[in-house]
């Protein structure tokens, strides 16, 4: 069974100007142990359906509808209190700023203890002596002398680490990383990454990881989704969509990125902007950007639908299979011989 | 050439003709205490002897961790901020000390393109004013000429420009750092040093400012310092590429050398740290994983700055000696690195990076 199981997720915010439909109907699941990387531009509706699920959004101007059924359990009709038995003890979030996300004028063992207090009837030592165990699991070095320390006192790379170990204190079943290296130079963000396979293959916890980096899915993804303008593009096994990656979106994304082992003189661009998402585009929300854009897609929105002989692969386009097929090829083609000639 | 106080290893072979050349650049922020009576208890080495020179039309890549100095060279550089020793020659003059009124016709020919296309752009001026700004400082035509440059302008970097009116809020980041690349644009420099101008933008976003740029290079033969985290983006952009830690250049070299064959320790675990878009690839792959943190540049350690964190560290050697910045005899003269023990071949995994000793006492210079 599912760890998670999202249903036709909806989150509608209301503000001065209108309606903003920030998340419009995305589905998917997660099984124990699995990772998921959700991929996307900012505003395309990544961090809202995480804050959803947890039950974070501001209750005053949110409109959520659909399902998640975590272990059985609604948690979009699960009351806050039961959410917050949920949060930090089944499900932990890590969030992208480590520099904003901790309390300034506690101390890191403070705040971790805290973490395992609100959810375990235990004595504080034992608090105390777990959050130093979670401080030496996540590389801190000289856990015992910083256990005491303020988190200004700890380097970006380091923050996070401490946030690692705040979100994996309870054990949780799902971790959600919203983006958890963005704010990271690449050599701590290779610490990071193998730090939370590491632990994820120890807890057997299940990720889900927010990123608009290609290349950390890739490293770390079982599952991909990508999403626009707060709908799934395409979903599917990380080797299927970066092997043959099935919606024009996808290609943009690619093909925008620049390679280390590929000479490109120019990179492939998606032209223009992300649509608001207030008024987002009739049919197909990609069309205003996409290149291969028909009648069709200028009126009708199409379904996510499976890739013709993988089950497992859905994408939402109305581009026939074979021109999606020849473009795959040739996009990734042009990333080969790239390669080859360099 | 005038006599400069340079340590052998910043003497560059100059041809005579660069756009700029950079001799020896330190840069120390002092640290104070007292309140009255103010005393320097030590100084932070932001920068310390960077020597390098740019041709006219080529683009310098400048990589490095956070902290390592790239901002604090640029702003030197633009003369933002002021050297503590060393020299900046600028199309064949010494700028270094240059008054304000002096530096004022060196400052239309040098502009900067900032990281953070929201903090950047005045919210409180129109487009039009903030790309013509530069125009009305160096008193450069009329109302009308000036107007209609600015609208040029707006078109160029893929702008409409009717968009004259409109406030920075009504650009999304993209839009706004492409009114950042026109304002840099608007007197016609030569070189432009481009701080971080995409680490705020999403990937298609990018794409299409790494895109401009090139064809802004190409249209008004312009000369880029590119200074960059991502060594995707700098790979992509750059002819050459300096790769910067604590203050230093620890290796440098045109674009395909350095990233087909990095000779320095600390530029093979950069490109192994890189995240690869290909799942096959990226898990084959092995990879080098840097243990702890940038060391502070309050204190930097002695020897070689990167000692503490190198597997090729050597006690005795790596600790003690400060390697120069020099090219080998089995590289091209333009490649040079900063290291006693440089990588033998490329690419190696954790164990690889380690150094042979049996190999390296016989031969350490190899």
């Amino acid at each position: 069974m599912a760890l998670l199981e999202v249903k036709d997720l909806k989150t509608y915010f209301a503000t001065g100007d209108g309606i903003v439909k920030a998340v419009d109907g995305v589905s998917f699941s997660i099984d124990p142990g699995q990772t998921l990387g959700i991929v996307g531009e900012s505003g395309s509706g990544k961090s809202v359906t995480c804050l959803t699920i947890m039950g974070l959004n501001p209750k005053r101007n949110t409109i959520s509808s659909g399902e998640a059924f975590f272990k059985g359990k609604d948690l979009l009709k699960t009351s806050q209190q039961q959410l917050r038995e949920i949060r930090g003890n089944d499900i932990a979030m890590i969030f992208q700023d480590p520099m904003t996300s901790l309390n300034p004028v506690h101390t890191i063992g403070h705040q971790l203890m805290e973490a395992v207090l609100l959810h375990n009837d235990v004595p504080k030592q034992q608090a105390r002596a777990r959050a130093l165990e979670l401080l030496k699991q996540v590389g801190i070095p000289r856990a015992e002398g910083r256990i005491d320390d303020y988190p200004h006192q700890f380097s970006g790379g380091m923050r996070q680490r401490v946030m690692i170990a705040m979100a994996l204190i309870n054990n949780p079943d799902l971790l959600i990383a919203d983006e958890p290296t963005t704010a990271l130079d690449v050599t701590t963000q290779a610490q990071i990454l193998d730090l939370i396979v590491k632990l994820q293959q120890e807890y057997g916890s299940a990720v889900i990881m927010i990123t608009h980096d290609l290349g950390v899915v890739a490293e770390i993804a079982d599952e991909v989704i990508v999403m626009y303008a707060a709908e799934i593009a395409e979903r599917g096994h990380v080797d299927r969509i970066f092997n043959n990656p099935r919606h024009p979106y996808t290609w943009g994304l690619m093909g925008s990125l620049p390679r280390l082992n590929a000479d490109v003189e120019r990179l492939v661009q998606i032209e223009g902007q992300p649509p608001s998402l207030l008024r987002p585009p009739k049919g197909c929300r990609f069309h205003p950007r996409c290149a291969y854009a028909m009648d069709v897609c200028r009126t009708v929105d199409p379904v996510l639908a499976p890739v013709p002989g993988e089950p497992d692969h859905l994408q939402a386009c109305h581009l026939d299979a074979e021109t999606k097929t020849r473009e795959a090829e040739r996009l990734l083609g042009a990333f080969a011989t790239e390669a080859s000639a360099s | 050439m005038t006599t400069v106080t340079a340590e052998p290893e910043a003497q560059l072979e100059l041809r005579g003709d660069e756009l700029l050349v950079v001799e020896n650049l330190k840069k120390y922020f002092p640290v104070t205490r007292g309140i009255v009576f103010q005393h320097q208890v030590a100084a932070v080495q932001a920068v310390d002897g960077v020597s390098f020179a740019v041709n006219e039309g080529e683009t310098i890549g400048i990589v490095g961790e956070s902290g390592c100095g790239k901002s604090t060279m640029a702003r030197c550089i633009v003369r933002l901020l002021d050297s503590t020793s060393g020299r900046i020659v600028f199309g064949g003059k010494d700028i270094t000390k240059l008054s304000r009124a002096e530096l004022r016709p060196y400052r239309r020919e040098m502009m900067m393109i900032f990281q953070d296309p929201y903090a950047s752009l005045n919210p409180r001026k129109r487009v039009g004013f903030i790309v013509a700004e530069a125009l009305q400082v160096h008193k450069v035509g009329t109302p009308a000429s000036i107007k209609q440059r600015v609208q040029e302008l707006l078109e160029v970097v893929g702008l409409n420009p009717e968009h004259y009116n409109r406030f920075p809020h009504e650009f999304s980041g993209g839009q706004r750092q492409r009114i950042g690349i026109a304002r840099a644009l608007a007197i016609n420099p030569k070189l432009i040093i481009c701080d971080e101008p995409v680490s705020a933008l999403d990937v298609s976003v990018q794409a299409q400012i790494l895109n401009l740029l090139k064809d802004l290079q190409r249209d008004f033969n312009l000369t880029y310092i590119f200074i960059a985290h991502d060594l995707n983006v700098v790979r992509h952009i750059s002819d050459r590429v300096f790769v910067m830690y604590l203050g230093q250049i620890m290796e440098s070299g045109v674009r395909s050398e350095l990233y087909e064959s990095p000779k320095h320790p600390y530029t093979g675990a950069l490109l192994s740290a890189v995240p690869i878009p290909d799942p096959e690839l990226g898990r084959s792959r092995r990879r080098v994983v840097l243990e702890g943190d940038v060391p502070s540049p309050l204190n930097p350690p002695s020897g070689c700055r990167f000692h503490t964190r190198c597997p090729r560290f050597v006690e005795g050697k790596c600790d003690v000696e400060l390697p120069e910045l020099v090219t080998r005899e089995n590289l091209s003269p333009t490649h040079a690195v900063r290291c006693h023990f440089p990588l033998e071949r490329w690419p190696l995994g954790d164990e690889g990076m380690r150094l042979d000793r049996a190999a390296s006492a016989s031969a350490p210079e190899a």
